[in-house]
């Protein structure tokens, strides 16, 4: 009973690092242009695809396929960022419409291109993990450390370096930050970069775990933004609360009742943080943004 | 010269005597096919496409006769997307074109479409579950082309002769109409040969983790985890998930690509998994002419639903010719007749004791096992008889 309970557990933690992996680059997008980046499902799906060729089966090194796939989809993440969300002025109503047209468009191409066989990486770290009678392989756990790591890289990034602090700047107050000399432009394309690249690693290891399809985007895009929401607009901490619940919640629903009442729980504790704390956790109020924004 | 003419026209009309040439072109009798052909599932719905292709192809290099007058079999393809509404509006499009004979795929697209079909009297041939909401003495017309949760009838008393100490069993199936009515029978399968089905498990179609529904079924230890008509990559990713969870009994796989279903669940994962009702190896020289034909025109692997799709279309023909009738009705009440020789034996429309009508296409069901990680030939199971299905389906 204690070992299917610890394993109720890790597989809660280890799914909740995982949306996190997802969420993060779409918090940063969200925190810091206020835009609603529907793409960002297919930015993981195109990575995942990218790395199944270059590594699945053109057999590129690991880490190389990786940061070539990283640059391709930070490049199509770009080219959205500068030819559809700039020309729309990054207004919130106008870039969601866009986006999620521009989300089927991509599935679409997707399915075209690719076919609806589902494909599997290889994975890079075979074998089992025991930890007090529960399981975890070793490409879950390598999952949860770079999630962890990317995290605290985020973090270190945001808060350290110029760029970070750029980047925060622009996020707090875009005029201010403008007259100060920086550059909105190229923080708006280096968010973009860093967001695709952690899509990058997202799909990456979504397609070692489970399946590299056209549609595997949609799910955890929906995941994020639940986090996003709970967590908070822009804030990491808060996404990084907010996955983890969502992880523990995901996993004891589906064990003891089913994968609809984990959907239904989530949805619950959504509508929950809404109306109680419509800021989430540690973020911004959606109304105090598109009032500021008007402003 | 008059008797030049006269002793050519005699040659020509002796000519169309002994050949039976008709000058006029062969009429076409349509059959609409409502498969899936984008989306998720369009693998089964591209090669239900080319089993019934290849078919009419066959078909058509001879033709066929009705009240003497010679057609051709054309088949007109609808994309049905997985969805039961734009399944709706094919089958509106094929009415409108005067269409009287539909194919369709899956019982999530075919199940809406029976009372309708019903109603004008169009001859409804399904692949797909969906037991009686689509198989009755209330849908004369409708047909199943092949078994699907009855499957379970001939499967379940192979597993208990083979297998004796497969005493429990997990299911699982998607939370949809196949996924209800598969689970149902079953369990109730399981319960009428002495065996337990100790989780029936109901997950959502399209989930990615199976690490929650894999430790519940692991915490019970059943014999053999049967994953009844779960999609094939969910039933590859909770196979995953099952063993790396520490799970260590038996699985029973119904996959129409099997190899895919070792690549993508591991090796090791899969290694002894019993496929059910898949052609692995062929076996006899119609299996192996068919496995060849779509190895040279599609490249490997062969998806099971190409052979599937294959012989329905030359039972539907056959019922025409016996029929001698365009009628849906009169065709249906043939093609309950009709006996053929297909690629997994020999193949009939039955399963009265079940449904209350002749409605389901039988015949034998070739299992195979996963060894070393390839998909190997296992054993050809039988149809049961009545007596034996009748025994299985009390309550």
């Amino acid at each position: 009973m204690s070992a299917a309970f610890g394993q109720i557990i890790l597989t809660g933690v280890t799914m909740g690092l995982i949306y996190i992996m997802v969420a993060l680059g779409l918090t940063l997008v969200f925190g810091v242009m206020r835009v609603v980046n529907f793409v960002h499902g297919e930015m993981v799906m195109l990575a995942a695809f990218s790395m199944y060729y270059i590594y699945g089966v053109w057999h590129v090194n690991f880490v190389l396929a990786l940061v070539v796939s990283a640059a391709l989809v930070s490049a199509v993440g770009v080219f959205f960022q500068r030819y559809l969300y700039k020309p729309l002025k990054y207004d919130m109503d106008s870039v969601m419409i866009c986006a999620l047209g521009a989300s089927y468009a991509i599935k679409s191409a997707s399915w075209l291109a690719f076919g609806p066989v589902p494909r599997h990486i290889p994975t890079v770290f075979p074998g089992m993990l025991h930890f007090f009678g529960a399981f975890l392989s070793k490409e879950r756990a390598a999952a949860c450390v770079i999630c962890i790591a990317l995290t605290a890289g985020l973090y270190l990034v945001l808060h350290k370096t110029k760029m970070g602090k750029a980047i925060r700047a622009v996020e707090q107050d875009s005029e201010a930050a403008q007259v100060l000399g920086i550059s909105i432009d190229g923080v708006n394309a280096m968010v973009f970069v860093i967001g695709c690249s952690l899509a990058a690693v997202a799909g990456t290891f979504s397609g070692i775990l489970f399946a590299v399809e056209p549609e595997m985007g949609s799910d955890p895009l929906m995941k994020c933004f639940m986090i996003i929401l709970i967590g908070g607009i822009g804030s990491i901490p808060g996404a990084i609360v907010a996955g983890l619940m969502l992880g523990l919640i995901d996993s004891f629903s589906e064990t003891l009742f089913s994968g609809e009442m984990a959907f239904i729980i989530g949805f619950a504790l959504l509508m929950f943080i809404l109306i109680v704390r419509p800021k989430g956790f540690f973020g911004y109020d959606i109304s105090e943004l598109t009032t500021r924004r008007k402003e | 010269m008059q008797r030049v003419l006269i002793g050519l026209a005699s040659l020509l009309l002796l000519f169309s005597a002994v050949t039976g040439a008709s000058w006029a072109a062969p009429k076409e009798l349509v059959l609409g096919c409502n498969f899936i052909l984008s989306g998720p599932a369009a693998t089964l719905g591209i090669a239900t496409q080319r089993g019934a292709e290849h078919a009419a192809e066959v078909i058509n290099s001879t033709g066929f006769k009705v009240q003497g007058e010679q057609y051709v079999l054309k088949l007109e393809y609808f994309d049905s997307k997985y969805l039961p509404a734009e399944g709706m509006s094919n089958l509106e499009k094929m009415l409108n074109h005067g269409i009287r004979y539909i194919f369709t795929l899956s019982s999530g697209v075919s199940v809406p479409l029976v009372e309708r079909t019903n109603m004008a009297k169009m001859l409804q041939l399904t692949d797909g579950s969906g037991a009686d909401h689509l198989t009755s003495p209330k849908y004369p017309l409708s047909f199943r082309v092949t078994p699907n949760n009855e499957t379970a009838y001939a499967v379940y008393p192979w597993l208990a002769k083979k297998y004796p100490q497969i005493k429990t069993i997990a299911n699982i199936n998607p939370t949809d109409e196949a996924g209800f009515t598969e689970s149902e029978t079953r369990v109730r399968c399981a319960k009428n040969l002495g065996m337990k089905s100790i989780a029936n498990e109901m997950y959502k179609r399209g989930a990615t983790d199976f690490y929650p529904v894999a430790t519940k079924i692991t915490a019970l230890k059943p014999d053999m985890v049967d994953f009844g008509c779960t999609l094939g990559r969910d039933q590859a990713l909770c196979g995953k998930a099952l063993r790396e969870v520490g799970y260590k009994g038996m699985f029973l796989v119904n996959y129409p690509d099997p190899g895919a279903f070792v690549e993508m669940a591991g090796r090791d994962a899969a290694e002894g998994a019993i496929l059910s009702s898949a052609i692995t190896e062929p076996q006899t020289p119609k299996q192996k002419e068919l496995y060849e034909f779509y190895v040279k025109k599609f490249g490997s692997p062969v998806i099971n639903k190409f052979y599937d799709s294959y012989d329905p279309i030359f039972m539907f023909v056959e019922a025409v010719k016996k029929a001698n009738s365009l009628d849906p009705a009169q065709i249906a009440e043939a093609l309950r007749t009709v006996r053929w020789d297909s690629v997994y034996g020999e193949m009939y429309v039955g399963m009265e004791s079940l449904y209350g009508i002749k409605s389901c296409f039988c015949r034998p069901l070739p299992m195979g096992i996963i060894k070393n990680g390839k998909p190997m030939y296992l054993d050809t199971v039988a149809w049961p008889s009545s007596e034996v299905i009748a025994k299985l389906v009390r309550d």
